[in-house]
């Protein structure tokens, strides 16, 4: 038996009594361990940058070393031999600390290429890429280096599966139970677990997801899109980010390619777990699941909706279908990649495209959004409470996959729920304070809180706008909306809350 | 019947002013008196009404019924002839909304006129009396909209107090009210007739003004008397009557409403008063009688104004809308969803987050001191998302008929709030006028959902309700 698990030992009445002090030096050695893999995993955009002799080689060794350093001595020096503990408060507050200290490290390769104006600009990108958003302030992607486009989309890559899992992986190294953790990244969702072990099931969540991006570059590759672009591409599609190496859409792409491009956003609207039974085979167990088919009937239906909407503007009706099952899967999967416009737009399009950005991906996936899982309990709670109005003394229970859901987890729904709309009210009050319509405020804080990102809507409603000219308190009121939207709210209130700093 | 009588006491001002009308406001007044003579007399022998359904079917029925019914003195004098204008203006009348689709008040008939005002004092009065008296003898308030009212989770003396005695004592304070308010704007230097309208749009949370431009003409004191009058149109009745009563000891049950409002009312004020000071440039005096005017004109959902807040910076128009939506206490003339329920909802929130934080602790959402029961936390979490919803398909719906983005979403919260003026064209001094008549049906009838919070409407289109018992 290794040391620290005698330790644990010795220390677990103390424990229970809760004498035990704040466990802050565990948290400065698991933000160092993950400061050093992400120094480590910079390799791959020099790599981009050395094949193509984009000149961005130094700034990114220069940051790779610099965030190296920092993990270092985060790791061995500040939080060298820590107490391997931990409790529910420290769990949100790694959470909190790696979600806030990495993308505040991933501005360093923006600041140091000199692309950006200000450190506020870096912060949005780099928050906008490890929360999957994707919205840019980049107005011409096109003109930065390759490596750096590679690294924007690698960061999406690494925020879509989401950072804890890294710390899980770390945890099962030094044997810890991480069971908190894992439901702070998925929280609120009873998620399905893939295995027993916490570990292995991690492990299968990065195999599935490193499939389908491996499988979807290829694609991409084949439908003849350039290295670096497919690249790009994938890693932003799988994780439902959004950032792209073009500026104006996708619209220079073939026919092909965007078939694949839809496929894949769909697919990653999808629970993790459920694509996990999809890949080894077992479509039966799959096909059971509601969410996965409220998710599917949902799309279907938006797309049907949206194409009749369009043709009945004028729009070609080829044009329409395509344009329309394009656009809902970006939205719901929250992806939010765009076409150029269609020569006629709907109204009903833009209000149907608010509905699906708060309602989102499907829980457990990489997508943002209030999530379908969710949105369904409410809905079947409501349609029971009507009935209940009518039939006061009928006993009526609401299942979600033939589980009866549990009054107690209702309640923490409809709060989400309630907190989720507080929040798009709060930011777009502070948007409207900051120059920006009610239309345009509330869309785009809605836009950015479920990590969907440009969305035509924004510019449908309130004409040509770019995040890049927004003023500076704008771009922090959508840093936080981004990260409130990725950690699920509770996470980062919770770290607020007068309740945590009252004297346990 | 009761609407018909009104009707013909606004024969008075027809013969007064001798302005034409009177034939046409005698017809229609005894025809609704007719209709509603023989309506309770066939029903007379229903003594009870204890069935759930037909108590829901009665409660919408009710409004939707006092709303045609509405519309004859706009057809028969013939101020407008189309059937969807008199609707509208008859629903925002009777919903006490305040919207109106007349760009021209003026020339309106004075019979009309007193009409429309007295729609709004009579459906002011009417909301008051079903939340407080109606429902809870109904015997449907376990899984009404108005349980966190009725219920006892607010004020529990509430049920043990007899239908009559409510009535009565919501009838007296509402009148003193009306008479004295009245009273004071007279003495203030109003008209008479003016004075009479004002306060009866006012006191009932309404909106219409019998001038064009609504209460911009008025002096700088009838301003703040008028926010008087709707600063108590948002308050609940029987805390107004234990108020007068001088029962001081019973505002303790509902201190939690009464903090929650002054604080939202006063932190709203401070905002509008300074962004109008240095935002805008006006001085301080008027930036504090504007900002405290219009807070209170939108927190009491009235719609009074005595600016065109359409012009106003879009921060302060969005806190606004907003604040409609919040609305004033349960029980009063006001719509919105209501201070407590907010509220609720937001210690809601405050108590799950404890929970995950401190998962061994026993937490409860407690209001004046008191705990709140679960279902009484449901119910309001599933009015909230219903209210929301409704706009949100208000919004949608408006949007197919033709309007823009900005109107929809300002007209449906407008409406489903009971607010008044949208954004837009429909806002500040604009009207209605430019909706087409598909629009205005709409309209008309969210703000019929949004008096009655959504659910009673709704129930009566599920299949559970039409299945034969």
């Amino acid at each position: 038996m290794s040391q620290h698990k005698i330790n644990r030992i010795k220390e677990l009445p103390v424990e229970r009594l809760g004498i035990r002090k704040f466990n802050f030096k565990l948290i400065v050695h698991i933000t160092g361990i993950l400061l050093t893999w992400m120094s480590i995993s910079m390799v791959l955009p020099l790599a981009v940058s050395l094949h193509s002799h984009d000149g961005a080689q130094f700034a990114i060794i220069a940051s790779a070393l610099l965030i190296l350093m920092a993990g270092m001595l985060l790791r061995n020096i500040l939080g060298r031999n820590p107490d391997y503990e931990l409790k529910e408060m420290e769990s949100y507050w790694i959470t909190a600390i790696i979600w806030i200290v990495v993308p505040i490290c991933g501005t360093l390769p923006y600041l140091f290429l000199g692309d950006m104006a200000s450190f506020t600009d870096a912060a949005f990108e780099s928050f906008s890429g490890f929360t999957t958003t994707g919205s840019s302030v980049v107005p011409y992607p096109e003109e930065l280096p390759p490596s750096l486009l590679v690294y924007r989309s690698f960061t999406q890559w690494i925020g879509g599966i989401g950072l804890l899992l890294f710390v899980v992986a770390i945890f099962s190294n030094l044997g810890l139970t991480s069971r908190q953790l894992f439901d702070a990244e998925f929280s609120g969702t009873q998620q399905r677990r893939l295995h027993p072990h916490l570990s292995k099931s991690v492990s299968r969540l990065w195999r599935i997801y490193t499939i389908i991006t491996l499988l979807m570059m290829v694609l991409l590759l084949v439908t003849g899109v350039p290295i670096v672009d497919s690249i790009c591409i994938a890693f932003s599609t799988v994780s439902t980010g959004g950032f792209l190496p073009y500026h104006d859409g996708l619209s220079m792409l073939s026919n092909g390619s965007l078939m694949v491009i839809t496929i894949f956003m769909i697919l990653s609207g999808i629970s993790l777990a459920e694509l996990y039974l999809l890949i080894t085979g077992r479509w039966r167990q799959m096909a059971r699941d509601q969410e996965l088919r409220t998710y599917l009937g949902l799309m279907f239906l938006s797309v049907a909706v949206c194409s009749i909407a369009f043709i009945s503007v004028g729009n070609k009706p080829s044009e329409s279908i395509r344009y329309s099952l394009f656009h809902i899967a970006s939205t719901m999967s929250s992806c939010g990649f765009y076409l150029p416009k269609l020569g006629h737009w709907s109204f009903l399009v833009s209000v149907f495209t608010f509905m699906l950005i708060i309602i989102g991906a499907s829980a457990g996936s990489t997508g943002g959004g209030i999530k379908i899982w969710r949105v369904m309990t409410v809905t079947k709670y409501i349609g029971n409470y009507v009935t209940r109005m009518l039939h006061p003394n009928a006993v009526i229970c609401i299942k979600m996959n033939k589980k009866v859901v549990e009054k107690e987890y209702i309640n923490k729904i409809f709060a989400y729920v309630f907190l989720y709309l507080s929040f798009i009210v709060i930011g777009a009050f502070v948007l409207t304070l900051c120059g920006s319509s009610i239309p345009d405020a509330i869309c785009m804080a809605a836009a950015n809180i479920s990590n969907l990102g440009p969305s035509p809507l924004i510019n449908n409603l309130g004409g040509d706008l770019e995040y890049a000219m927004l003023p500076d308190l704008a771009k922090w009121t959508i840093t936080v909306l981004m990260l409130a939207g990725r950690l699920e709210l509770f996470v980062l209130i919770a770290i607020f809350s007068p309740a945590y700093w009252r004297r346990r | 019947m009761v609407e018909g009588a009104l009707m013909l006491t606004c024969l008075i001002p027809a013969l007064h002013f001798d302005d034409g009308t009177w034939q046409a406001i005698t017809v229609s007044g005894l025809f609704t008196f007719f209709v509603g003579l023989m309506l309770a007399v066939s029903f007379s022998h229903h003594k009870r009404l204890a069935d759930r359904h037909l108590s829901y079917l009665l409660v919408v029925l009710m409004w939707v019924v006092l709303s045609v019914f509405g519309t004859l003195p706009f057809l028969t004098t013939g101020v407008t002839l189309k059937f969807s204008d008199a609707l509208f203006e008859s629903t925002s009348g009777i919903t006490s909304t305040g919207a109106t689709i007349f760009s021209a008040v003026e020339w309106i008939p004075a019979s009309v006129l007193l009409w429309r005002s007295m729609t709004q004092w009579f459906g002011g009065f009417g909301i008051v009396l079903m939340v407080l008296a109606l429902v809870p003898s109904m015997g449907i308030n376990r899984y009404t909209l108005y349980t966190a009212e009725a219920s006892g989770a607010d004020n529990s003396n509430e049920q043990t107090k007899s239908m009559a005695a409510t009535i009565r004592r919501t009838l007296g304070v509402y009148v003193m009210l009306t008479m004295a308010f009245i009273l004071f704007l007279w003495k203030s230097g109003m008209h008479v007739w003016d004075a009479v309208n004002t306060t009866f749009t006012n006191i009932s949370s309404g909106g219409f003004s019998i001038y064009n431009n609504s209460l911009q003409h008025t002096t700088h004191t009838q301003q703040y008397i008028i926010s008087a009058a709707m600063l108590l149109s948002g308050i609940n009745f029987s805390l107004m009557y234990d108020f007068f009563s001088l029962h001081w000891e019973r505002l303790h049950n509902k201190f939690d409403q009464i903090r929650c409002f002054i604080i939202m009312l006063v932190a709203s004020i401070i905002f509008v008063v300074i962004a109008l000071r240095f935002n805008m440039n006006y001085s301080w005096a008027d930036a504090l009688r504007e900002g405290t005017f219009q807070t209170i004109s939108v927190i009491t959902t009235t719609g009074s104004l005595t600016a065109d807040t359409s012009q106003w910076w879009v921060p302060i128009t969005f806190l606004f809308v907003m604040l409609s939506l919040c609305g004033s206490m349960a029980g009063s003339t006001s719509g919105g969803i209501k201070t407590m329920r907010v509220l609720i909802l937001v210690r809601n929130v405050r108590m799950i987050l404890r929970n995950r934080l401190h998962p061994r602790s026993v937490n409860q959402v407690r209001l004046n001191k008191r705990p709140v029961s679960s279902h009484i936390i449901t119910n309001v979490m599933v009015i909230f998302l219903i209210y929301v919803a409704v706009i949100f398909c208000g919004i949608m719906m408006l949007m197919l008929s033709g309007i823009s983005a900005t109107e929809s979403i300002g007209a449906a919260i407008a409406c489903v709030t009971g607010y008044g003026p949208g954004l837009g064209l429909s806002g500040g001094f604009g009207c209605y006028s430019a909706f087409t008549p598909l629009a205005k049906f709409i309209c008309s009838f969210l703000m019929v959902m949004g008096r009655l919070e959504c659910l009673t409407v709704i129930v009566l289109f599920t299949r559970a309700f039409w299945r034969r018992r």
